[in-house]
């Protein structure tokens, strides 16, 4: 059994309540992600001791999803919407012009710098918002939405994101 | 005989103490319920859920709490869920000491005066934001039930009937406008779980979330099992992009949706269940844990419920971003801490789910119909929908409409009327498409308009499905072949990757439209598309079997826009990136030099005044034409006219 470290006794302080065996996992990935924006080896490692499992199982069933990480989030992480609604108002046109100004190749990329990157988003129903993006502060647990977009104004965005100029809209939902 | 009289004796105190629970939760209820339709001042509603906060209702309602606060006016502050009309949010509520009750919307931050004022003195000032009357009576406001956007709902709205009138997070409200009574009655009526069973059975409630197979069927098949551990499962994983309906009972009343488990708890012997809700609804996640944890407070929720011997434990697991988790198998992978992948067929879920347990599993809707049934009888319930598809549904509609939101529709209303309730195509635009049932849907050409309803069998003929709730209305706006691209992208990247078939042939199937949208079509793209179909047939579950049905849609009803790409190499939408090009047709506009400056590539070539458009370095995103409509234009691109064949 690994040393037991403070960092690795925080990290079993989040999940201290969750028994194995009683479908937990998924729990306990999601609050150590929320508290540290990522799950890092370390993470996995004591989630697995702590559930009874195997790492490789906790890290098999991690890596199946979308929305754990596996490295620390980018400053900014812009959720680009890839719904149909939006796709009926250029949102391809939008990802590309956003991509180009991050200079970034596709969905899932970040910056050299770490300020930023773009994912795909999935439509959550403000459709009337659409072409729309989400601009997330992951570790802070803020999210911005910004609907009705013009490709214009997606790269107008995009060139204050990179300039770290971005002033949160107030659009925020709970995440 | 003493024996069993004192068993009859000991069984009748405890259902009367069970009725006694209930009705002294109820009567605190009904008083908390009372006083919000009719408060002792006036109270600002504003609605809070994921369409309101995307517009900004959150800092509404900050604002709101700051200037009342600051004014030190006699009102309150609270909460309700959208009434709908997602076009017009933020949406907020005034309901008076009479109990007149008014929605109004947009509302902007600038508005916010005039909502204050008008709740003060009722002088009209927010009356230009005026939407209708959700109850009282207004000289110049027609009730919500006569808006045109509502027009083919019933009189009276069922399943959500809630939505607008209560605070969701709120049990009172639930219990204070009937909630909770079908299960309270179940309990002290004595009724069993047969007759709960029976009772869904007569009224034929199909199941939401799939094939509308009959609930109190699968009930039947979980209530037989052998094991005595049983789980009562909810599929709130709603991942069809587009679809938002089982949102709104999450958000608006997951009171509801956690009654109609109890009960399906009760009717099949099951002790414990999960409400899996997907990771992009945190305020879904939210609400129903709340309603949980309010339902546990007053002993609804947890061990021997009203005083009984049912006992009943309940939780949420909150997915990860996986669409095939929605999969019913997939879904019970993922609550065990595995890789959400569908499993292997047999055994079922009634066999074995959850850890390997009986299980059932249910959609949000199917579940929140329980309540309604039970409260009002199997005849009540098929007042409305056809043989087939008894009863109402949720419907959320979206794209090239001007109105945006959700509806609680009988099973057959003609989709001529949703499209005129919707507000029609936007203008200048004609419908070529209805994309219904998320990707594993279809798209249904707009010819069959005339004839469609809202039932499975309608759209049938046209090798189509309805799905579960989300309709997106498609014009010649925009080349549908992107939404194919879209549609086995998606399917390729969330497949589970257990079955060559699905993963490889969507992955296949996205490079060949990829070719086609690049201007690169073959003549036997048709063959290998149907071969790619063919073999998708040969997966395990219905992610992969049903993938391809919207390129099969695509190449049955929409030949002509197909052999326009692939044979004439032509896109008359001109949406497509690599069949149009951007070129500047006035070097002398004034706007020209702001779309030279927004160009995300520089691809504006030559000195001002002398602007053109390097054509290998444009990545066909639009926003110069966006800036200078009169200056630059999209047009076919040129060096790709001619035909392959
Ligand atoms: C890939 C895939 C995704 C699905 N997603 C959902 C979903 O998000 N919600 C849902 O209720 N059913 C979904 N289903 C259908 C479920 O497998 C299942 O049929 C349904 O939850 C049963 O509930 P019902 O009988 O109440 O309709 C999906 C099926 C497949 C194949
Ligand atoms: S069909 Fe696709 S999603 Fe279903 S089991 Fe096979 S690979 Fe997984
Ligand atoms: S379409 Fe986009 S990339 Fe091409 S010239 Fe215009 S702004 Fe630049
Ligand atoms: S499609 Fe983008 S918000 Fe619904």
């Amino acid at each position: 059994m690994p040393l037991e470290t403070e960092a690795r006794a925080e990290i079993r302080s989040l999940i201290s309540d969750l028994k194995p065996d009683d479908g937990k996992l998924l729990d306990a990935l999601h609050r150590v992600q929320h508290r540290y924006g990522y799950l890092s080896d370390e993470a996995l490692e004591v989630i697995a001791e702590h559930l009874k499992m195997f790492p490789s199982h906790v890290y098999g069933a991690a890596s199946f999803y979308d929305e754990y990480r596996f490295d620390p989030p980018a400053a900014t992480t812009v959720r680009w919407c890839s719904g149909p609604a939006c796709r009926l108002e250029n949102s391809n046109g939008i990802r590309d012009a956003m991509l180009a100004v991050f200079k970034l190749k596709e969905l899932g990329d970040r910056t050299d710098d770490n300020q930023v990157e773009i994912i795909n988003g999935q439509c959550n129903g403000a459709c009337e918002l659409a072409p729309l993006i989400w601009i997330e502060k992951q570790i802070e647990h803020k999210r911005d939405v910004v609907g009705k977009l013009s490709v214009a104004r997606a790269i107008e965005l995009a060139r204050t994101i990179s300039n770290g100029e971005y002033v949160e809209e107030g659009n925020e939902t709970a995440f | 005989m003493a024996n069993m009289l004192r068993k009859e004796t000991k069984l009748h105190s405890e259902i009367l103490n069970i009725e006694n629970s209930y009705t002294s939760i109820k009567e605190n209820a009904d008083l908390a319920y009372r006083e919000w339709c009719n408060p002792i001042r006036p109270r600002i509603d504003v609605a809070i859920d994921t369409s309101s906060m995307a517009n900004g209702a959150l800092e509404i309602k900050r604002e709101l709490i700051k200037l009342v606060t600051e004014r030190n006016a006699a009102l309150d502050v609270s909460q309700n869920h959208g009434y709908g009309m997602q076009w017009l949010n933020p949406l907020v509520t005034i309901t008076w000491p009479d109990g007149t009750s008014i929605v109004y919307g947009p509302v902007k931050l600038g508005n916010i005066t005039d909502i204050i004022d008008e709740a003060i003195d009722r002088s009209g000032a927010a009356l230009h934001l005026g939407i209708g009357l959700l109850s009282g009576e207004h000289s110049s406001l027609i009730n919500l039930r006569e808006h045109p956007f509502f027009k083919n709902e019933p009189d009276e709205r069922r399943l959500i009937k809630r939505i607008g009138f209560t605070n969701p997070d709120s049990i009172e409200h639930y219990i204070g406008t009937r909630g909770w009574s079908s299960f309270a009655r179940i309990l002290y009526r004595g009724m069993t779980p047969d007759d709960v069973r029976q009772e869904l059975l007569d009224g034929g409630l199909g199941g939401r979330g799939g094939g509308g197979f009959p609930a109190g069927m699968k009930w039947n098949f979980l209530a037989g099992a052998s094991d005595s551990e049983h789980y009562m499962v909810c599929n709130a994983d709603e991942g069809d992009p587009g679809a938002w309906v089982n949102r709104v009972i999450l958000e608006g009343d997951p009171h509801l949706l956690i009654e109609g488990m109890a009960i399906a708890a009760y009717a099949t012997g099951s002790q414990r269940g999960f409400i899996y809700i997907r990771d992009e609804y945190p305020l879904g996640v939210e609400r129903v844990k709340n309603a949980i944890k309010q339902a546990e407070e007053k002993g609804l929720l947890g061990n021997n419920i009203l005083g009984s011997q049912f006992s009943f434990q309940l939780e949420v697991v909150r997915g990860a971003g996986s669409y095939v988790c929605g999969e019913e198998t997939g879904l019970l992978s993922s609550i065990q801490g595995q890789r959400g992948q569908p499993r292997i067929r047999p055994p079922f879920p009634a066999q074995a789910g959850v850890f390997m347990k009986p299980s059932n599993v249910n959609n949000v809707e199917t579940f929140s119909h329980v309540p309604l049934v039970l409260q009002n009888g199997s005849s009540w319930y098929k007042e409305y929908g056809t043989e087939a598809m008894r009863g109402t549904r949720l419907f959320s509609f979206s794209g090239d409409i001007p109105y945006t939101g959700f509806m609680e529709l009988p099973f057959g209303t003609p989709m001529k009327d949703v499209l005129e309730s919707c507000g029609n195509i936007n203008p200048g635009e004609k419908l070529v498409a209805i994309q219904s049932g998320g990707p594993l849907g279809s798209l249904v050409p707009a010819s069959a308009l005339p004839t469609l309803t809202l039932e499975n069998a309608s759209f049938v003929p046209y090798d189509a499905m309805m799905g579960s709730g989300g309709i997106v209305w498609v014009s010649d706006r925009t080349h549908l072949i992107i939404l194919n691209e879209y549609i086995s992208d998606f399917v390729e990247e969330e497949s589970c990757g257990r079955c060559t078939t699905c993963h490889g042939g969507n992955q296949r199937m996205t490079e060949i439209f990829r070719r086609i949208m690049a201007g690169n079509g073959r003549r036997e793209d048709e063959f290998n598309l149907k071969m790619i179909d063919d073999t998708l047939q040969h997966s395990n579950c219905v992610h992969g079997q049903f993938s391809p049905k919207p390129m099969r849609n695509l190449l049955q009803h929409f030949r002509h826009e197909y052999d326009a790409l692939v044979v004439d190499r032509k896109d008359s939408t001109l949406t497509i990136p690599a069949m149009t090009q951007f070129r500047v047709t006035n070097t002398a506009d004034r706007r020209i030099e702001d779309a030279v400056a927004i160009c995300p590539v520089n691809a504006f070539k030559g000195e001002v005044g002398n602007r053109s458009i390097d054509d290998e370095a444009c990545i066909r995103c639009g926003a110069c034409t966006e800036i200078a409509p009169n200056a630059v234009v999209r047009e076919a691109r040129a060096d790709i006219s001619q035909s392959i064949i």
